[in-house]
Parts: C-alpha cells; structure tokens; sequence
C-alpha cells in the first residue's frame, strides 16, 4: 500500500476528487494547509506597499491506495491538479506498512 | 405680618399635638400672601415677572427660622427697572426679620438649564408659583422636565446624597443627629420623593413606603420647629441639651430625664431607619431618565410608564436604541410588555414616520451590544414585526453538514461577527479596518438580516431573499443607490465565498470576472465583510486563519483591479448595460447622444453612477465647446458634490483641484474620467472645512464662477491660492509616511501612480500639478480618503504613450519630494 499526499491548490480539491472517484478511490483526508515550495510566496501591493505572502494557502490530500493502482492515481491526481503555472504543488508517495479498520480490528491487505 | 409672631404660633400648634407638616402648611401659607401682597406692591416691570417658592418653602415645609428661598425670574434681560423691583421687593421682607434666599434668572438662563449649578436644580425641583406670570414658571419648568435635564439632575442628585451621606460616616446612628442634613434626616426625605419626581411618580407607592416616609418627615418636621424656636436660628443639630427639654416638653414617658431622652431618641432613630430604607429603596429601583418615558434601572433601559408605552408602538425602538447607548440590556419587564402587546400592531405603527425609520437605521450601524439587543427584540417579536421576512425564519432548520445554528441565529451571529469587528480590532485587523473604512455600515447589516430569509424555502434562497427584501426596502424609505447595494449583497453573497475558497484566484481572467461583478471598492468592502461574517456564523471554526487568508487575497486583487487596472475596460455601444442605459433614457435625451456620451468611458463608470446620475451627465455635456466648463454643485448629506463636464487641456485637473483648495474646501472622494474624444468628467465630494458655502449665501455661485476662469484660462489657480500655500504646508499631518508609487505594468494604456500619503488641505492640487510639471496628462483619477489617510490613484500618460522608465523615476521622485517636504 501507498500513502499519496498530494499538496495541491485550494480549487482543485473537487477536480481531483473527481479523477480518483473514477479510479474508485473514494476514501480520503483533505486539510487546509499553509506553506510554500518553489513559489516562495509572492509579494502583493495594497495601496501603494509592498507586503509578503510567505506562506500561501494550499490544500493537502492523502489517500492510501494499493501498490497496484498507485501509479495511475499518481497520474490522475497530478492531471486534474495541473494548472501549468508555478504553485500547482506536489505529490509524496510514501509506504504503508500496515492498516487496520477501527470498527472491526480488520487488517487491510 | 410680623415673623416673630407666626413663629410662635407654630411652636403652640405643634405642642398641642397638631401635626408639624400641617402647621408649616399654614406658616408657608402666611408667607405666600406677604409675598403676593409685596409683589403688587412692589409694582412690577414692564416685562414678564414671575416669584417662585423653592426648596422647603416650595414644599410648604418652612421651619421657622429656615431661609425663605424665592426665585424671581423675569422674561427678559435684568436692568435698571427689574433692579428697582427687587429692592421693592426683597427690602420690606429684610426689614420685617425674614431671612430671604433669593436667585434671579432670566429666560435665557432657563434655557440652557442643565449647565446650571445642580443645587439650584434640586431645588427647582420643588419650585411652586406664588405671583406673577404663570406662563413664565410654565415655560421654565417645561425645561427642567426634559429627560436631558433629568437625568443631569438625578446625577447630580445621586451625588450631593453620597457626598452629604459621607459627612456623617454614612450612619444615621448619631448621638446629636442633624435633622436635616444626616443620614435618614429631612434632606433625605426630599431626596427619595425627587427621586420620584424625576423618574417613576409610583416610586414610593410600594408596600408602606409612602405612609411611612410622611410619618417619619412629620415627626422630624416638629422636632425641627421646636429645634429652631428653642435656638432662635436656622440651626438644626438635635444637641443633648435640646433633646431633654424636647423630650419633656412633648411628654414622652420616663421616671428621670434620661428614659425621656431615650424614649425620644428611640422614635427619631425608628424614623430615620425608616427614611434611610424608602430612600435605598428608590435609588436602587429609580430608572434613570434617559429618553421620553424611558429610564435606566439596574435591570436595564425600561418603560416608566408601561401602560402608556403599550399603546405607543412608536416609542419601542428607542428602548433598544437606548440600551445600546447605554451599554445595557433592555429590561426583562419591557421586554415582556413588548412581547404582550406586538400582535395588535403593523410595522406601520412601529415606525409610523421617515424619521422612525430613519430612526431603525441608525440603530443598525454594528456596535457593542447590537447583536443582543437584536436578540431582545427578536425574542418580544418586535423584529419579526419591523423586518416581516425576519419572521419566515424562525427557529428554521436547515440541515446540512456545515450550518450548526438555526436560520434566524446564524443571521444574528453573523452581525455579532461584524460587531466583534467594531469593537476589538484583533484579530482580524484587515478586516477592521475595512469595516472602519465603510460609509454606510448599517447597509451591511440590514443586507445580512435580509441574506437567508428567502431560507424558508428549499429553492434558491438567494433570489427568494431578494424578493422578499425588496418590497420591505421600499417600506423603509430605502431606495436608489443604498437599495441597490443592499440587493447586491443578498443576491451574491454567497459569490466571493465561492470564488475565493473554491476558484483559481491566481488566475487573472478569474479575478476580472469578479471585480466586473463587484464594479466598486466600497460595494467590494461591503461584499468582503459579508462573506467574513456569514461565513464565521456557519459554525465555531469554519472561518479558519486559512479561509480568511484566502478571502484577504481575493480582496486585494479585486480592489487592486478596480483601482489599478480598470482604465483598459471601456464601455462599447454594445455592451448589455450601456445599451439597457440608452433604452431607458428619458425622453428629454436622444439615443446617440447618451451612446456618444458613454462610449469610451472606463466601464466603472456604469456601475458606480445610477441612471439618473448618468444622465444628468448627459444633459452637462450637451454643446459643451472648448475652454467651457458645464457645472453643477449641490450639498449631499455631510459633504458638498461638485459635478463639471468640460473639454480636456493642459493642467486642468491641476487647476479645479487648486481652485477648490483656494476656498478651503477638503476633497475626500471622488473620480475624473475622460473618454477618446477628450471629453471629461469630474465628480468631487467635498467638506466645506473653513464654512465658505456654509456661511455666505452666494458663495455657490463665486465657487462656479472661480473655476469657469480657470477653465476658460482667465486667472489661474496658482493665482488664486498665493498666499494660502505656506499657510496649508504649516499644518503638520500625522499618520505614516507618505508613499508614491508608479506601476508601468498594470494596464495596457496607462502608467498608474499610486499615492497614499497623510490628508492635507490642497493635497490633491500639488500632487497634479507635479504631475503636470513633468507634461503628464492625467486621464483617470481615483479619490478617495479613509480616516486621515489620503488614496489616490491617478492614470497618466505622456505624449500619448505610457511613461518611460526614466520619466518614471523622474516623477516618483518629484512626488517622494513633495509629499515628504509637506510632512
């Protein structure tokens, strides 16, 4: 199993929702997070000064998935989050060793 | 009649058992004919002349030896004739051995009553005609019954008890007690019945408080008299001596003179108890007058007479409006009788008049404590009464994963998230700031009342809501521009939510879009404090620091599109609102002349001017021919509009700008536009800071005819304001430090300067002349002031084109320089 954290923009949060419901992924953790990557923030202008956008909102999406389809959710997640412009984000991939069900104590295959 | 006489024939009267209030009654009495007698013979002024008894001699409770306190008000101003009558007068009372405490006021003195000493307040309180004009007394006590000077009294009144209460150690326990002047003492007595007199009359009419206090004030009556006869002064101090030969002249009982004593000294501290707990009473349940039938208890801002109020649906409101000013609730007790009373009335007998509904607007602007009494009159039902649609959402439920409130709380919660904003401003500074910045804020509440009612229903609630505002809009007197706003708002308010959180905000065609929808920075401001505060009433915790920042961007890069970037939108003939304004033109206007009119003007222009503003535009611009200038000036609410239509030149804006400095006017907001073939348009709002307008009634027209030569170049503004310039620098500004700033990117025709720089008289008419120095020309101006801060932004260009770099430097430097030197 993969964990995919994808830190994404804030309005692409339904269109990857989408791309992975097509895939059947339906289970997922979505958190409202504050950061920066290459886009480093950005300076803005209010009435004439200058201030620092350091962190800038995003958007964090983690969905367990099986080693088997990881790779096309990868795909689709990267897809439906792409604008093109710098600050689209980025997907980790890390291992799951284990998971279990709460409810039950069942163990996930 | 001889003082020494009547004195006697009191301390008779009394020891025979009569009853000391009636005794001096009959003293008062006596005093009254001399007085009358005296007046007549004293042969009064021409003017109006009127003697008044005040004090204890008004209450007809004269000791004997107790100063006689008249007060002689005449109509008019005191002269030689009036003193001539005064001596006539007061000199044959001196001479007969009455000692008079006489005050002399004239009508005017009346008039301002509560800057009078409180003092004479007090005793005006008990003030009774004795001769003379009793339209005169009328008109004088007229004035002390204002809920103004009331409560200035009850103050004061409040505030002689505690500081004479303090002198006696705030005990009434005293071996040798003054009768008068301690605690539990006649002072008292009269202080607890004014307390009556300026509040509730039915104060006293508790339990056996009444019968009580007339007892007690009977019984320190006697004692008194006997106190003065025995003394033969004014002196009212109930000494050891005096008590042992009181106790026996009034025959209480005991073997020895001591028991006698005791006996006596036993009734006077039971009276005194007695004064001291119906006093306490009425201070703790007194309601301090604080509007027309209105007074504040410990229990809130309630009716004192709520009978009468039951009948006057009218007065409701300011119930709530004094509590809010008072920082109290409205009480439980008011409330009540609201909430018995509301089903027999219409919103048309709440707020009957312009100047009642004016009246709930007021009301409505966000403050400390407005949510709550919003909550009081929703809970009496009187909200539902005055805003009709209110009641539709009622303890509606809707069920959804994020609302944790009822339709009717979430609205209220998110006015008290509004309020919140007024009063602390951390930690949503920005936002504060925004709300401070707002003209009219109670728009914006009124707007969030109205946003969910259309919620009783399950279709879109938006549109429903709008419906059901508009019919109460126009029940409120509120129309055109603000009607339009508030619409606005209910219609989109769930839009900027939904394009900040859910939208690519980086995108710029997405941000265009938004700020086309919006089209102003204040209707943008309004939006923006709207969605804040309908968003954080959803549920504890749904406006995350995250949410907010992505609104905040949102905000600023529509408010820097529609300040920066708006000078490339124009308006085409076929642009569905430029077209819709041609067709419904009055029929004064021709068709081609409104589209000639419109067409190249920033596309801002439409959404910031109503139609009717528009075409008073057109009919300004009609034959206007070079060097002519098309004006019209008009006072609108606090400030002055200036509206000019004229061809554009060079150093023009420079030169309106320098010729309204010249008269001391402030500019505060205001826009300049000029379309392809140079014709401009000029809106000014300003304060008229030195009263020129104010103050000279042809002043309008000596405005018009300043800047008619100035457009037609017969005198020139620098011409004008020679003299006035040193003057205007001296005046230091506060505020951070001012900045200029130029943007060559923003727009595809323009360069864009930037200035926010602390207010100052004639600001506006340096700024552009240093922009005309450097054979720039200005094409789009924005004005706008927020406190005492200064924002404006000007669209330039030079020889057609947009700046070069170096000329650039070159101006920012020019206006770096001129705004520091004017700091």
């Amino acid at each position: 199993m993969k964990l995919l954290k994808a830190i994404i923009r804030p309005n692409k949060v339904d269109d990857v929702k989408d791309a992975l419901a097509k895939l059947n992924i339906s289970g997922m953790t979505v958190t409202e997070v504050r950061g920066h990557g290459k886009q480093k923030g950005h300076t803005a202008i209010y009435r004439g000064k200058e201030y620092n956008v350091s962190l800038l909102p995003k958007m964090q999406v983690e969905v367990v998935v099986t080693n088997t389809i990881a790779e096309e959710a990868i795909l689709a997640i990267v897809e439906a989050a792409r604008t093109g412009e710098i600050g689209d984000g980025r997907v980790f991939v890390l291992p799951v060793e284990q998971s279990y069900r709460i409810r039950t104590g069942e163990r996930d295959l | 009649m001889l003082p020494d006489e009547a004195r006697r024939e009191i301390g008779l009267e009394i020891l025979s058992g009569e009853s000391g209030a009636a005794a001096l009654d009959r003293y008062a009495g006596r005093i009254d004919a001399e007085i009358v007698r005296l007046h007549a013979a004293a042969r009064p002024p021409g003017q109006a002349v009127a003697l008044a008894a005040l004090g204890g001699y008004g209450r007809r409770h004269l000791c004997p030896y107790s100063d006689i306190d008249l007060l002689i008000l005449f109509g008019g101003p005191v002269g030689d004739a009036e003193e001539r009558f005064l001596r006539r007068l007061l000199h044959p009372l001196w001479d007969a051995g009455f000692i008079v405490g006489h005050q002399v006021r004239d009508r005017d003195d009346v008039a301002r009553l509560e800057a009078d000493n409180p003092e004479f307040l007090l005793a005006l309180s008990d003030a009774r005609l004795v001769a003379g004009d009793s339209m005169l007394f009328e008109e004088a006590l007229a004035a002390f019954r204002t809920p103004r000077v009331r409560a200035h009294v009850f103050t004061a009144l409040e505030r002689l008890i505690d500081t004479r209460h303090a002198q006696f150690n705030e005990t009434l326990y005293q071996l040798e007690p003054d009768l008068k002047e301690a605690p539990g003492g006649l002072r008292d007595v009269s202080a607890a019945r004014t307390l009556a007199a300026l509040t509730d009359g039915a104060l006293l009419d508790r339990g056996e408080d009444a019968g009580r206090l007339a007892q007690a004030e009977d019984f320190l009556l006697r004692l008194r008299s006997l106190v003065h006869l025995e003394r033969r002064r004014n002196d009212n101090v109930l000494g050891h001596e005096i008590q042992e030969k009181l106790a026996g002249l009034l025959g209480y009982a005991g073997a020895s003179a001591r028991q006698r004593v005791e006996a006596l000294m036993a009734e006077y501290f039971g009276r005194a108890r007695a004064v001291a707990r119906v006093l306490d009473r009425a201070r703790r349940g007194a309601p301090v007058p604080v509007a027309e039938n209105l007074g504040r208890t410990r229990d809130g801002i309630g009716f004192i007479d709520a009978p009468k109020a039951a009948a006057q649906p009218e007065t409701w409101l300011a119930a709530f409006q004094s509590a809010l000013d008072a920082g109290v609730s409205v009480s439980d007790g008011t409330l009540d009788a609201i909430r018995r009373h509301v089903d027999r009335f219409a919103v048309g007998d709440v707020l009957p008049t312009a100047r009642h509904r004016a009246a709930l607007l007021r009301f409505l602007a966000p403050r400390q404590g407005l949510y709550a009494r919003l909550s009081e009159m929703h809970d009496c039902g009187l909200l539902g009464r005055i805003i009709p649609p209110f009641q539709a959402i009622t303890c509606r439920v809707i069920r959804d994963f994020y609302h944790k409130y009822t339709v009717d709380e979430h609205t209220l919660q998110a006015i008290r998230n509004l309020e919140r904003l007024a009063v602390e401003s951390e930690p949503r500074h920005r936002f504060a700031t925004l709300l401070r910045e707002l003209e009219s804020p109670e728009l914006l509440v009124l707007a969030l009342l109205l946003h969910d009612v259309g919620k009783w229903r399950d279709e879109d609630h938006a549109e429903e809501s709008v419906r059901m505002a508009e019919a109460l809009l126009d029940g409120l007197d509120v129309s055109g521009v603000p009607k339009d706003t508030i619409l606005f708002l209910i219609r989109h308010h769930l839009r900027m939510s939904q394009v900040a959180f859910r939208r690519d905000t980086e995108d710029p065609e997405i941000v265009r879009e938004f700020s086309a929808l919006v089209g102003s920075e204040e209707r943008l401001k309004l939006l923006c404090l709207m969605t804040l505060a309908d968003v954080a009433a959803v549920g504890p915790g749904t406006l995350s620091k995250w949410n907010e920042d992505l609104l905040w961007r949102l905000y600023v890069d529509t408010y820097n599109y529609l300040t920066v970037q708006y000078g490339d939108d124009l308006i085409e003939r076929t642009q569905a609102a430029a077209a819709e304004c041609v067709a419904r033109r009055p029929a004064d206007l021709d068709a081609g002349e409104v589209a000639a009119f419109l067409e190249g003007l920033p596309r801002r222009y439409l959404q910031v001017f109503d139609r009717h503003a528009i075409y008073h535009h057109v009919r300004l611009a009609r034959d206007i021919h070079p060097d002519e200038v098309h004006l019209r000036l008009e006072p609108a609410e606090s400030v002055w509009e200036l509206t000019l239509v004229t061809l554009d030149k060079p150093m023009l804006f420079a030169s309106i700008c320098g010729v309204l400095s010249s008269f001391g006017m402030d500019i505060l907001r205001g826009h300049a536009m000029t379309n392809p073939n140079g014709l401009v348009l000029d809106v000014f709002q300003f304060t008229d800071a030195e009263r020129f307008l104010a103050l000279n009634p042809g002043a309008p027209d000596i405005v018009l005819h300043a800047l008619e030569d100035v457009v037609a170049g017969r005198s020139t503004a620098i011409d004008r304001l020679r003299g006035r310039q040193s003057g205007l620098r001296r005046r230091r500004p506060a505020g951070d430090p001012p900045v200029a700033r130029v943007d060559g990117g923003a727009s595809r025709k323009y360069t864009v300067l930037e200035i926010v720089a602390p207010d100052t008289p004639g600001l506006l008419y340096r700024i552009s002349h240093a922009i005309a120095a450097r054979d720039c020309a200005i094409d789009l101006v924005l004005i706008s002031t927020e406190g005492q801060t200064a924002i404006d932004v000007f669209h330039i260009t030079k020889d057609g084109a947009k700046l070069t770099p170096a000329d650039q430097r070159a101006l920012t430097g020019d206006l770096q320089h001129m705004l520091e030197d004017n700091e």
